[in-house]
């Protein structure tokens, strides 16, 4: 975990990256491995229909961009944020999303069979890898539902409510996980079908740095399949 | 970059090395060129910038750190001799001038760039109006790029582009604003950021 913060505050303080740009980078990322493993085609239900699970932090932001290259690629999200920073950040992000007829809910769906029934998948954008300590509501309930869903989740970075480093055997265990930037301690309990990189921003100069050995991501994509 | 990932693969570069001359204006242009750079670097080109006249902008000098710390070299002038440029790299990327320039900065400190650029041989790739053209009406005497990369969508002196591929980055554009302007743009591939025409 601290190898993760240690990386982002490189980026941020030596480079002189912006949070948006990187911001916007891992959320196309998502929205790009998604496609690629649940392509609209392969969906049940008539339309596309996603939940995109928005924390109070950045992975909600992540959440947020990925919602909205998830509706150019053609699918259809709905959001829902029920904690949103009071930054211009987050608040343009929601604009954009909402200016693009993605629609917020007003709350979350009470049942883990209502969600089955109008989403063929969930994106959990709830924690990302800052994440320490107990969970607050209404994220604890929020979560407890989505363990009992039966579509699939795919979740940005870290599974929501994982320790970083160690998983966490009785929470969620989504399909697939995007990791971004480099795959954390905690992907080595991930146990779901899909395992993505993206976040292909990262200079030669700082994988070398911290040892990160990713492999090599094919041509100009910007994930690549990790298994 | 995409646009030219896919009209200059790596494999099919002529030279030994996948050097990429990236020529910056000093305003918005510019600043796509190293956005444009630095992505090209992490997809194994070897980009080497120049940009003389640097905008203040604080989100343009971010841009320029981040190239720096890549280890993208900055040029500190443009060779004269045609024949340095044409030997030392494989492509140049002309992100000079966009839709934005006047008429009048054919004549300005640019005007050098683009005289040596209208006779260098190897391919140009250019971003959004090919630098020195009137963004509506072209150009007959200015420079002619191999690559048009229209950005958001194709300006009117795009219909005088006579080069090999012209591609439109505008997939972030949305629907309504589409509509509301007629854009009318083709379908992207699958989860593709560009389209070529």
């Amino acid at each position: 975990q601290q190898e993760a913060q240690a990386i982002d505050q490189e980026l941020f303080t030596e480079y002189k990256f912006s949070v948006d740009q990187l911001m916007e980078l891992a959320g196309l990322s998502c929205a790009t491995a998604i496609a690629k493993a649940y392509p609209p085609s392969s969906f049940t239900r008539s339309q596309p229909t996603v939940l995109v699970v928005c924390g109070p932090g950045n992975n909600g932001g992540d959440g947020l961009v990925c919602a909205r290259h998830l509706k150019m690629f053609g699918y259809q999200p709905a959001v829902y944020y029920p904690k949103r920073p009071n930054k211009p950040l987050f608040e343009g992000l929601t604009t954009q999303c909402q200016k693009m007829d993605i629609p917020f809910l007003a709350e979350f769906p009470a049942e883990a069979a209502l969600i089955d029934e109008l989403y063929g998948l969930v994106v959990d954008a709830i924690f990302g890898f800052s994440f320490t300590g107990a969970v607050r509501e209404p994220f604890g309930s929020i979560l407890s539902t989505l363990q009992r869903v039966t579509v699939p989740i795919a979740s940005i970075d870290i599974p929501s409510g994982w320790d970083v480093e160690k998983g966490k055997a009785d929470g969620l265990q989504p399909d697939m996980l995007i990791s971004l930037t480099a795959p954390k301690k905690a992907a080595m309990h991930f146990a779901g079908r899909y395992h993505f990189l993206g976040g292909r921003f990262v200079p030669a100069a700082l994988q070398e740095k911290y040892a990160l050995n990713l492999p090599p991501y094919p041509g100009t994509d910007c994930v690549l399949q990790l298994t | 970059p995409a646009p030219l990932a896919q009209a200059f693969p790596l494999p099919s570069l002529p030279r030994k090395q996948p050097t990429v001359l990236v020529v910056c204006g000093p305003a918005q242009n510019g600043a796509i060129g190293l956005v444009c750079a630095r992505h090209l670097r992490i997809f194994d080109y070897e980009p080497t910038i120049f940009y003389p006249k640097r905008s203040p902008d604080p989100l343009y000098r971010d841009f320029t750190t981040q190239c720096e710390k890549m280890d993208i070299p900055f040029l500190s002038y443009l060779p004269t001799e045609v024949q340095l440029i044409n030997d030392a790299y494989n492509a140049v990327v002309d992100a000079v001038l966009g839709a934005e320039a006047e008429l009048g900065e054919g004549r300005g400190p640019c005007a050098g760039i683009l005289a040596t650029l209208k006779h260098i041989r190897i391919p140009i790739v250019s971003l959004d109006v090919p630098s020195g053209w009137d963004v509506e009406a072209g150009s007959s005497s200015g420079i002619s790029p191999d690559v048009l990369v229209s950005l958001t969508a194709p300006k009117q002196c795009a219909r005088r582009f006579l080069g090999r591929q012209h591609f439109v980055a505008g997939r972030f554009v949305p629907y309504d604003m589409q509509k509301k302007f007629e854009l009318n743009p083709p379908e992207y591939p699958g989860t593709e950021c560009v389209v070529a025409l």
